[in-house]
């Protein structure tokens, strides 16, 4: 049997369709914002796909958010642009980690933390897809690393070390790639094999490599010390991988 | 309810907030200037003092720690054998001085293989802390928090030999050896150490002839650099004490290692 429900037509109010108020602004389509002249209603548009050349990108501009009120909307760079995530940037970096052979450091003059942040994120998802829960771990861990770094390397170096504490966590971060590899094919291969300790052994080889040959590229005076500074990196690599492989 | 060390009676918990970690000793700052400019203007709130005074100060207790990462290849490899098997040492163990601005200084460890420096130490350290988490791990009782136990446990292990080659260097009345370099020498306890557990990792009943061999070496590399220590420093010369406080120096090193060595959660044993 059926019942009859009784639903009363749906009368939509007239006079407040919102897409022919000339006052409020909706977003059509995501890569069209529509600019309306009206400048006193702060709204955001997400710009995501238009962000500056790379070779060209400087420090971002911090426009003063809380004045938009004055300002025109048109002069508000893009988002990412004024948080200084730069895609095409890390895109780049992340490319040029992938080659261990061959180090490109000019890509990496500038360092920038949203990669490392990326990878970070990464690795701790993936081994929560193994049922481990070590994101604070590797915020902490990643610290005391580049802290540690910082340390060996601008002593090594002499008084002439001008590796940054911002530097030096961004190249470990970037160089934290192989890793985040590495916890992704650990997934899939049984654990405590002999295969994941091979794989452990290349993936920590990689990243020492890179991040030692960034490190003396970037920062002055490292050349004579490089296998020195590259048995710091491989100790630090190696305590991440622990993580992955135990 | 807690042990005397203050620890909750499980031992391998750590305290929620602090992020205890396996590297990062921060007490080498990343010049000297840092240490003296730091130290410098927090004393000078404390104190009321001026800054001079308590620099002057800072710079008696810590020497400049940029003379003790003055090292390259050459040195490493050659101190590391040293360290690690000393009868075979054919030259003196006499550090190398040179007159710098009107006093003798030593020279730096580029150029003087009897130089204590202090990247062999931390580099023997982080890898000691390395090599213990990955033996915890072939026993299948890692954690990140046991790691963390470990780093402490090796960071109290440090401290003891320092404080016990301190304490001998006190009780003969002379305390002028800069304490960073009691810290070198206590850190080189480490490379024995990695050593002893990385044969344990490899090959379980190695561990066995292994630690006392290296305890044993320690033991004589200690023996022979406090010598030249207490020769240098100390003003009276009591020959008899002497040799008792260095074999005591040299028997320590057993319990030490056997502690250290003996890598699992627990805090004690």
């Amino acid at each position: 049997m059926s019942k009859d429900f009784n639903v009363p037509p749906v009368i939509f109010p007239t006079g407040g369709n919102p897409n022919t108020a000339p006052q409020r602004r909706l977003p059509t389509a995501p890569f069209q914002p529509p600019r309306s002249s009206n400048p006193s209603i702060p709204f955001m548009s997400f710009d995501i796909g238009s962000s500056p050349a790379s070779t060209s990108f400087s420090t971002p501009q911090f426009t003063n958010i809380s004045g938009t009120g004055s300002t025109n909307f048109d002069d508000e760079p893009p988002l990412l642009e004024e948080l200084g995530i730069n895609t095409k940037q890390i895109w780049h970096k992340t490319l040029s980690i992938l080659n261990p052979f061959r180090v490109k450091p000019d890509l990496h003059e500038q360092a920038d933390l949203s990669g490392p942040f990326l990878f970070l994120m990464a690795f701790g998802l993936f081994q929560l897809l193994a049922g481990k829960l070590h994101f604070g771990i590797i915020l902490g861990w990643v610290t005391v690393a580049s802290l540690f770094l910082y340390v060996v390397f601008n002593m090594l170096a002499g008084r002439n070390g001008n590796l940054d504490l911002y530097r030096c966590l961004s190249l470990i971060g970037y160089c934290m790639l192989p890793i985040v590899m590495l916890s992704a094919f650990a997934l899939f291969v049984p654990q405590g094999g002999i295969v994941v300790f091979v794989l452990m052994g290349v993936f920590v080889m990689w990243s020492t490599r890179v991040c030692t040959g960034l490190l003396v590229e970037l920062a002055s005076y490292g050349d004579e010390h490089r296998g020195l500074v590259a048995y710091a990196c491989f100790l630090i690599y190696m305590l991440f991988s622990l993580l992955v492989v135990f | 309810m807690y042990d005397p060390l203050g620890n909750p009676p499980g031992g391998a918990r750590p305290p929620s907030n602090t992020p205890q970690t396996p590297f990062g000793n921060p007490f080498y700052g990343a010049s000297s200037g840092l240490i003296k400019g730091g130290l410098g203007a927090y004393g000078e709130k404390i104190l009321g003092s001026s800054s001079e005074y308590v620099q002057s100060n800072i710079s008696r207790y810590f020497s400049d720690p940029q003379y003790y990462f003055q090292v390259n290849d050459h040195y490493v490899r050659n101190k590391l054998k040293v360290v690690l098997f000393p009868f075979l040492h054919r030259g003196h163990w006499t550090r190398i001085t040179e007159p710098v601005g009107g006093r003798l200084s030593y020279k730096p460890p580029i150029y003087d293989i009897n130089a204590p420096d202090l990247y062999i130490p931390l580099m023997a350290f982080g890898t000691y802390v390395v090599l213990a988490g990955f033996s915890l791990g072939l026993q299948g009782k890692f954690t990140p928090e046991a790691l963390n136990w470990l780093f402490m446990k090796g960071i109290v292990g440090w401290f003891l030999q320092v404080s016990l080659l301190k304490m001998s260097l006190f009780s003969l009345g002379g305390a002028e050896a800069p304490l960073l370099d009691i810290v070198a020498y206590a850190g080189y306890a480490f490379t024995g150490l990695c050593l002893a557990v990385f044969g344990r990792i490899i090959l379980s009943y190695s561990y066995y002839f292994l630690m006392p061999w290296t305890c044993l070496c320690m033991g004589i590399f200690l023996v022979k650099t406090m010598k030249r220590v207490l020769f240098s420093e100390v003003r009276s010369f009591d020959s008899s004490r002497h040799h008792y406080l260095l074999l005591f120096i040299a028997l320590a090193q057993f319990p030490l290692f056997i502690w250290l060595g003996n890598i699992t959660l627990n805090w004690l044993f």
